[in-house]
């Protein structure tokens, strides 16, 4: 029996309860939020960055559209040019909250061996990879927040379409954070086959800036592409939340479907887990 | 591979190896050493293409919904990005060690170039041979041979001249300012996000012809970020779309001028800032 | 009662083999062909609980392997290893709980924020309760001295003050067992004795076992009674460390210092060797179970005019490098 106070056993559970682990990953997200709130100077100019994407991108759609200031999207409906910019002003703005963190904390944990800390804890690997990544993002949220106004400024705006399809984009945002969280912590799982993860990343983004309808909404694109896009989980996390916002897509198709992303992107991720760590070979013996 | 056997003379700091030797012999060692490490060279390069096509990708995507932007065909946009592409390519392949400037001054591996007998600047820039930059290059070269002919640029040599004038005037303008950042490491811990915000300017608003901004951006991307000069005026003069210029003519006929200017006082600055660094100590 | 048990275990790393050249790269993602490294070659050994035992062996030896497959982080290639009846591998997180590891090189501390809310999370990640988990943190800031730096970011704080924060954070949970990696490497004489005085006291007082991988033989000599000497994948000596002298290193030395003037005449005795160890002085080894010291001081004293004399133990480092030699030669 390991004693620390003298007559007085202790013995560590035999496993933590629900609320227990719960609290457990809190604390790891929490901390991971700390650290990075501490380097929020590289923040503010990424996030000047995200402005004058935003400031860009509408003058190209302004120079694209044509005079009439509207323009038929691929079901018929008209979309007018404010529309399309507030579409560009928010996708930005939430792509950079959601998909631009760090997809690079599971590869540099790999390449140092501090991997094998983590998978000391009496944690599950995966979830505590997503805890990590959930705090990233709560780190960046109040400056995404900042930003807003601005980038309304830079770009435009538009209200809701309807108070429902406010409270709908809400629930679909929720939805669209944890899908980023699953995807993002997915791909750069890729680091426990390869050291060459960065150049992989790289071309990933390109991807999945295309997909997430953060360049170009559905709407807009040529069939093929938006077939493809429709059918993978990225334009999930960006185009969709932002479509029933505006007006143009349904909420509820749209919610079932992230739903059914969720679950099936959280099996994938278990699964490859199960897999990476027969591979998991710790750096620095 | 030593300093100090030139065979013919002895070297000293008053008979330095004159810098075409030195830059040879620089980058004959770096370059073994990239080749001998092991990395993915066929993944750099892709990446390094993916990273500059998305732009592209982008305007293919508005303009085959659109028609044009701005009344710029796909080519002729194509043709603008690719002039970008290819003067940023220019400038990085030599150049692309810059970035580890504040860096080597950190960890104190400049103040052993200052002690060698060649620039500074060099040594810097032969550090590394960082190949995926020749992934741009070759990017920028490949958009610029497909699209010239059906933008309507015509073939002959004259026009060809221009554009390679053009060009190496582009990646001057860019140089300056790369340079000109980096001159602030001397001053400054860190000025990686200035740099990066300079390059991110300079790589997304440089693609697109200049009157899709309003006024006021016209005229900063123009005299105050000139990325007017690296590729967009340039284009408009052989692409015959003169007519667009709300600037005069004549501007956009000497653009290509406009680089060595800038680099040269851009490299003025960095003697200045450089020899602050060694008068007042680490 | 043992702990950990560990039978004829086996760990094979399979890497992809890696090519050179331009394309190197690529064809090393791509590629089917292996190289093959035995790390692990059956080893086996029970440890039971309250045990204190030094894990040793060279660089490359397979302590570092061996290590990780018992807190699971590696899944063994073949063998039987359990821990608290816990197969490590299967079940991570049940191990885990039993279970603190300091590794000598990587901290399990996070590394930006100050090291109080390193400790205070560790109580959440393991369940502990509350009360007792700041009464832990009390205890441990004493013994190991935490107080001045505590509320310092861990990114901030030297070698010796970090690997006594990365101690308190592996002994709050009050794990059954303590894997030590390395834990002294690195550090000054204060530091490395303030750390095994800590680590003793856990093991003495409240009955954790303690498996402790090391280089340093100072760290053995100290605090195990017990060792596991491994290289090349398999064990070549479990016991204790009195008995491995003992076994490979029976000999003693007589070091003499001769008066001033005199000569070495030499001892006439069977199973005697000597060495002249500079002017004026010379060791005489010699087996004490066939030969007694007295004999040996008798003879020395009866031909010399001695000055000074000391009979010197065998050093372990010089047991365990007789036996590294040893094996090398039968290659």
């Amino acid at each position: 029996m390991s004693r620390l106070i003298p007559g007085v056993p202790t013995t560590p559970p035999l496993a933590l309860t629900a609320r227990q682990r719960l609290a457990a990953y809190w604390g790891v997200g929490v901390m991971q939020c700390r650290t990075q709130l501490l380097y929020r100077g590289d923040l503010l100019f990424r996030l000047f960055g995200v402005l004058l994407q935003v400031y860009l991108l509408s003058l190209v759609w302004e120079a694209a559209y044509p005079a009439s200031g509207t323009a038929a999207g691929h079901n018929g409906h008209r979309i007018a040019l404010s529309t399309q910019i507030a579409y560009v002003t928010f996708a930005v703005v939430q792509n950079w909250l959601l998909n631009s963190g760090g997809m690079n904390f599971i590869p540099h944990r790999v390449r140092e061996g501090s991997v094998a800390v983590d998978l000391i804890r009496p944690m599950r690997f995966p979830t505590q990879m997503l805890w990590v990544h959930a705090g990233a993002t709560a780190a960046q949220t109040p400056f995404a927040l900042v930003a807003l106004p601005f980038a309304v400024l830079a770009g435009g705006a538009q209200a809701p379409a309807s108070a429902v399809a406010g409270v709908c984009y809400a629930v679909s945002l929720a939805l669209a954070v944890v899908i980023a969280l699953l995807i993002n912590t997915l791909v750069s799982m890729v680091a426990f086959w390869t050291t060459e993860s960065t150049g992989i990343f790289v071309m990933y983004r390109f991807v999945q800036q295309f997909l997430s309808g953060s360049l170009v909404p559905l709407w807009f694109m040529p069939n093929w592409l938006r077939v493809l896009a429709e059918w993978m989980p990225f334009q999930t996390t960006t185009y969709a939340p932002l479509a029933v916002y505006l007006g143009q897509a349904r909420a509820a198709p749209v919610i079932g479907l992230q739903m059914v992303w969720c679950v099936a992107l959280f099996g994938v991720l278990r699964a490859v887990w199960a897999r990476a760590l027969n591979r998991v070979v710790v750096q620095g013996g | 591979m030593s300093w100090y056997k030139e065979a013919d003379r002895t070297v000293t700091a008053a008979n330095p190896i004159p810098s075409h030797r030195a830059y040879r012999l620089l980058v004959g060692a770096a370059l073994r050493a990239q080749l001998q490490y092991r990395g993915n060279l066929l993944l750099t390069l892709a990446s390094g293409i993916a990273y500059q096509s998305v732009g592209l990708a982008f305007v293919s995507v508005v303009v085959a919904r659109f028609g044009s932007i701005g009344g710029w065909s796909l080519s002729q946009i194509a043709f603008l990005y690719g002039m970008r592409v290819t003067a940023h390519g220019m400038w990085t392949v030599p150049a692309s060690e810059l970035n580890w400037l504040d860096m080597t001054i950190r960890t104190g591996e400049f103040d052993r170039y200052l002690v060698r007998p060649a620039g500074p600047l060099l040594q810097l820039l032969c550090r590394r041979v960082y190949l995926a930059t020749f992934g741009d290059l070759a990017t920028g070269v490949i958009i610029l041979a497909v699209a010239a002919p059906s933008a309507g640029m015509s073939m002959a040599p004259g026009p060809l001249a221009y554009l390679v004038l053009a060009l190496v005037g582009g990646a001057m303008v860019e140089g300056a300012f790369q340079l000109g950042v980096a001159s602030l490491s001397f001053r400054m811990v860190s000025n990686q996000s200035l740099r990066l915000l300079i390059a991110s300017i300079m790589n997304n608003f440089g693609g697109y012809p200049l009157h899709i901004f309003p006024n006021v951006t016209r005229i900063l991307l123009c005299f105050v970020l000139p990325v007017a000069f690296v590729a967009y005026l340039p284009a408009t003069v052989l692409l015959d779309r003169t007519g667009d210029l709300s600037v005069a003519p004549w501007l956009a006929w000497g653009s290509p001028l406009a680089g060595p200017v800038l680099l040269f006082l851009a490299y003025l600055g960095w003697r200045r800032q450089i020899h602050h660094y060694t008068s007042t100590g680490t | 009662m043992p702990i950990i048990e560990v039978e004829g275990l086996v760990k094979e790393f399979r890497r992809p083999k890696r090519f050179g050249g331009p394309f190197g790269g690529l064809r090393t993602l791509l590629t089917r062909q292996y190289v093959r490294t035995l790390a692990v070659d059956g080893i086996s050994f029970t440890v039971d609980e309250g045990e204190f035992v030094g894990y040793l062996g060279p660089n490359g030896a397979g302590k570092s392997t061996t290590i990780k497959i018992l807190t699971g982080i590696l899944k063994p290639t073949a063998g039987r290893v359990e821990v608290a009846r816990v197969v490590p591998y299967q079940e991570r997180e049940r191990n885990a709980l039993n279970v603190g590891v300091v590794f000598g090189q990587r901290t399990q501390l996070w590394w930006d924020l100050p090291l109080r809310d390193s400790l205070e999370l560790i109580g959440r990640l393991y369940g502990v309760e509350r009360a007792r988990h700041l009464a832990n943190i009390k205890r441990f800031t004493e013994m190991l001295a935490l107080g001045p730096f505590i509320d310092t970011p861990v990114r901030q704080l030297s070698l010796g003050q970090r690997m006594r924060g990365d101690l308190a954070a592996a002994m709050l949970p009050e794990p059954r067992i303590l894997y030590l990696d390395e834990p002294t490497v690195g550090l000054d004489v204060v530091a490395k004795e303030r750390i095994r005085e800590c680590i003793a006291q856990l093991n003495r007082e409240n009955g954790a076992t303690v498996v402790l991988t090391t280089h340093d033989l100072d760290d053995v000599e100290r605090l195990c009674r017990r060792i596991v000497l491994i290289d090349g994948g398999k064990v070549l000596y479990d016991g204790s460390v009195e008995k491995l002298k003992a076994q490979y290193a029976p000999h003693r030395r007589l070091v003499v210092q001769l008066a001033e003037g005199a000569r070495w005449h030499g001892v006439e005795m069977a199973g005697v060797t000597e060495d002249i160890l500079g002017p004026g002085m010379v060791a005489v080894r010699f087996d004490p179970n066939l030969v007694g010291s007295a004999d040996v001081v008798a003879a020395v004293l009866a031909r010399h005019a001695v000055r000074d004399l000391s009979i010197v133990e065998p050093e372990l480092e010089d047991v365990v490098r007789r036996i590294y030699a040893a094996r090398e030669a039968s290659f």
